[in-house]
């Protein structure tokens, strides 16, 4: 009886090992076989890590190597507010704030406010100062720590500002050549996918797959650094002198287009993007237009030089004031000079000098010729927003318009594309297309910028007569004073009126301007400067002139450029 | 010698090639023994194998642990030294942008300013070609 008892309990026995056995084999083969993916994944999730790796924006420099913008990581200030607690477990959320506030410059109240937001998990404050995040680091406090963010940092504040633009808090450019050329600043990221411990170090053993990133390129300006800020001191000078509401100065060399600088006034500081107005944004040299006024008869006489219906001795007689297309168009303050020569046309700056010059040219030429120089279209220059100037179609041109436009009204250009024009003059006659990226410098080597001659506007026989006309000017015309001793200037002064929303003129308010080269012979800078609405009215042409000479000074002696005059 | 030498030597000692006369008079009792003897190390031979296998394979996981353990801890090394790498280039970064912020015309001109310097009103240029000339 014990035995036959003792065998069916052995029965038993083995067949509840039997079934258990059979149960573990199959949920292990089910583990293994159909849910063996699900377990993996949760596996890996675990210790696999899988992170983008940023790219290293590129660096932007100026034509002699000198820094403009560089990205660096700076470390961005969070907290954690369930974690603020002391050793033995109170609430230190108050104590943070006060610790904090007075390193951050903010008032308690508002960081307790958002540490008690009910957030999780909140950034403080982004992108320290490395010397602010170092004083909070040394407090230890609970709750609160770093992460690592880029940065642009623009070392010369806001000399540049509008050529460089700006890159927003999510990384991208904007404006200028951060925007322009954010393709290739910005690179390419990787990616890196590696086994981490508990303790988020990545293991020696485990898996690693990565893809470096792409740093960005770097990229050499053709702009100088130390006209750069030549031009933007004088201009910030003298908008503040003049009260002027704004300002542009343009600096290109006529020999091959290149921006040597350009500054724009009102301006901004890139590190404070967020409290700057949008118009300090605009960068007036190449997204404003505006009349060019009397720098514009330089062209008209080109033009009518070049197509050979006039010379500079042709005459006419001056009565103060020019009759077309059923409209009396006057010289400044109606002054008569009686007998004229073209040259004197333009050392005086007659206005019905210019309508005699532009009626023995023709609307048809001296519209052909404004659209050669570059007028009425973007001159191409590798920046981001710039506006194309309008010159109307010649098929909406009224009879007085071939008037005004020999003066410069009833067209607007921007500042650049004056510049261009005056360097066409100045170079012999050739129209470059403005730049400012000099070269690009990637893993495999520089690549150059090819600077671009766009087309001849005039012959170059032209272009000399039109430089000995322009020296004139300076030396014994209405643009005096921006004659510079022991260096040969030529250029032109202009006054226009400002254009109204209803189609008329603002009353007694000027755009005044000089466009202007130097040395006369064998041009090394262009310079345009622009001031709108400066406090001296019809006078405005002589601090934009003052401003020529104090940034040309400046240029020529830093470029150790030797005086051509005595 | 080797270990299956090791391992046959006391069987050796034990089994002299030229028998004595008591040996021969007690034929059965010693073919017994020797019996014995050879069934006892043939166990110590199969208990020394087992035990140098073992040992063997325990060193040999040993020898594992300790490479495993040594790459494992390079790595925590490595990436130390890769985060201090990153740290002393970016404080090196820092200081190339405070070193251009410092050279910048900007800050120079104001520095100037404050120092009381002012610019010089002429520059006198001498020709080369003159000094050349001159020599």
């Amino acid at each position: 009886m014990t035995a036959t008892i003792s065998h069916t309990r052995l029965r038993v026995l083995f067949a509840f090992f039997t079934v258990a056995s059979l149960l573990l084999s199959a949920r292990l083969a089910y583990w293994q076989t159909v849910g063996r993916g699900d377990l993996l994944s949760r596996a890996t999730d675990q210790v696999h890590s899988d992170l983008a790796v940023a790219a290293q924006r590129g660096i932007i420099r100026d034509r002699t190597g000198a820094i403009l913008a560089t990205t660096v990581e700076l470390r961005s200030l969070y907290a954690i507010p369930a974690q603020m607690k002391d050793s033995e477990g109170h609430d230190t959320r108050f104590a943070v704030a006060a610790a904090l506030a007075p390193i951050l410059g903010e008032r308690p109240e508002v960081l307790r406010a958002a540490f008690d937001s009910g957030a999780e998990w909140l950034f403080v404050r982004r992108r320290l100062p490395e010397e602010t995040a170092a004083r909070i680091a040394a407090l230890g406090l609970s709750g609160v720590g770093f992460e690592m963010e880029p940065k642009r940092l623009y070392p010369n504040g806001a000399v540049g500002a509008q050529v460089l633009g700006f890159v927003s808090d999510d990384g991208l450019g904007q404006y200028g050549v951060e925007g322009s050329y954010d393709d290739a600043l910005a690179g390419t990221p990787g990616r890196l996918a590696v086994s981490r411990d508990p303790a988020n170090r990545e293991l020696a053993l485990g898996l690693r797959a990565a893809v470096p990133a792409k740093n960005g390129d770097d990229l050499w300006l053709t702009v100088d650094l130390a006209v750069q800020n030549a031009a933007e001191r004088e201009l910030a000078a003298v908008v503040e002198r003049e009260k002027a509401a704004g300002g542009a100065i343009v600096v290109l060399d006529p020999k091959d287009g290149a921006v040597l600088a350009m500054a724009s006034s009102p301006t901004y500081d890139p590190a404070r993007v967020g409290s700057a107005n949008t118009e300090a944004l605009r960068n007036r040299a190449i997204s404003w237009t505006y009349e060019p006024g009397s720098t514009l008869k330089a062209v008209t006489i080109a033009a009518a030089l070049d197509k050979g219906v006039v010379t500079p001795s042709t005459s006419y007689q001056d009565v103060g004031y020019a009759v077309i297309g059923g409209r009396t168009l006057c010289n400044a303050q109606c002054k008569v000079y009686g007998p004229t020569t073209v040259t004197q046309v333009l050392t005086r700056s007659q206005n019905a000098g210019a309508v005699f010059v532009a009626s023995k040219l023709g609307a048809a030429d001296l519209n052909a010729y404004l659209h050669a120089f570059g007028f009425g279209a973007r001159t191409g220059v590798d920046l981001a927003a710039e506006t194309a100037g309008i010159v109307r179609p010649l098929a909406e041109w009224y009879p007085v318009d071939l008037g005004t436009i020999s003066f410069g009204q009833g067209l607007s250009v921007t500042p650049l594309q004056l510049a261009s024009a005056y360097a066409a003059i100045a170079n012999g006659g050739i129209l470059y297309r403005p730049y400012v990226v000099a070269s690009r410098r990637d893993a495999d080597g520089e690549h150059r910028t090819a600077p671009v001659a766009v087309r001849r506007v005039i012959s170059e026989e032209t272009a000399a007569t039109m430089v000995t006309m322009l020296t004139t000017t300076v030396d014994n015309g209405i643009a005096n004073a921006a004659a510079l001793k022991g260096y040969s200037v030529a250029g032109k002064t202009g006054t226009a009126q400002i254009p109204s929303d209803d189609g008329r003129y603002v009353d007694d308010a000027y755009i005044s301007s000089f466009a202007g080269f130097v040395p006369a012979i064998d041009p090394r800078m262009v310079i345009v400067v622009v001031l709108e609405k400066p406090q001296s009215k019809l006078l405005g042409t002589v601090p934009a002139m003052n401003t020529f000479k104090a940034i040309a000074t400046d240029a020529l002696r830093y470029a150790r450029i030797q005086p051509d005059r005595p | 010698m080797t270990f299956a030498q090791a391992v046959r030597a006391p069987q050796a000692r034990r089994m002299p090639h030229r028998p004595n006369r008591q040996a021969i008079a007690h034929r059965r009792p010693a073919s017994r023994q020797a019996t014995r003897l050879r069934a006892a190390s043939w166990e110590i031979r199969s208990f020394l194998l087992a035990s140098g296998v073992i040992v063997a394979c325990f060193l040999l996981v040993l020898l594992y642990l300790a490479q495993a353990t040594a790459v494992s801890a390079a790595g925590y090394e490595a990436q130390r030294l890769l985060a201090q790498r990153d740290e002393l280039r970016r404080q090196n970064a820092l200081l190339v942008i405070e070193s251009a912020r410092l050279d910048s015309p900007a800050r120079v001109e104001t520095e100037a300013q404050r120092l009381g310097l002012v610019r010089a009103a002429t520059i006198r240029v001498v020709a080369s070609e003159a000094v050349a000339a001159a020599r």
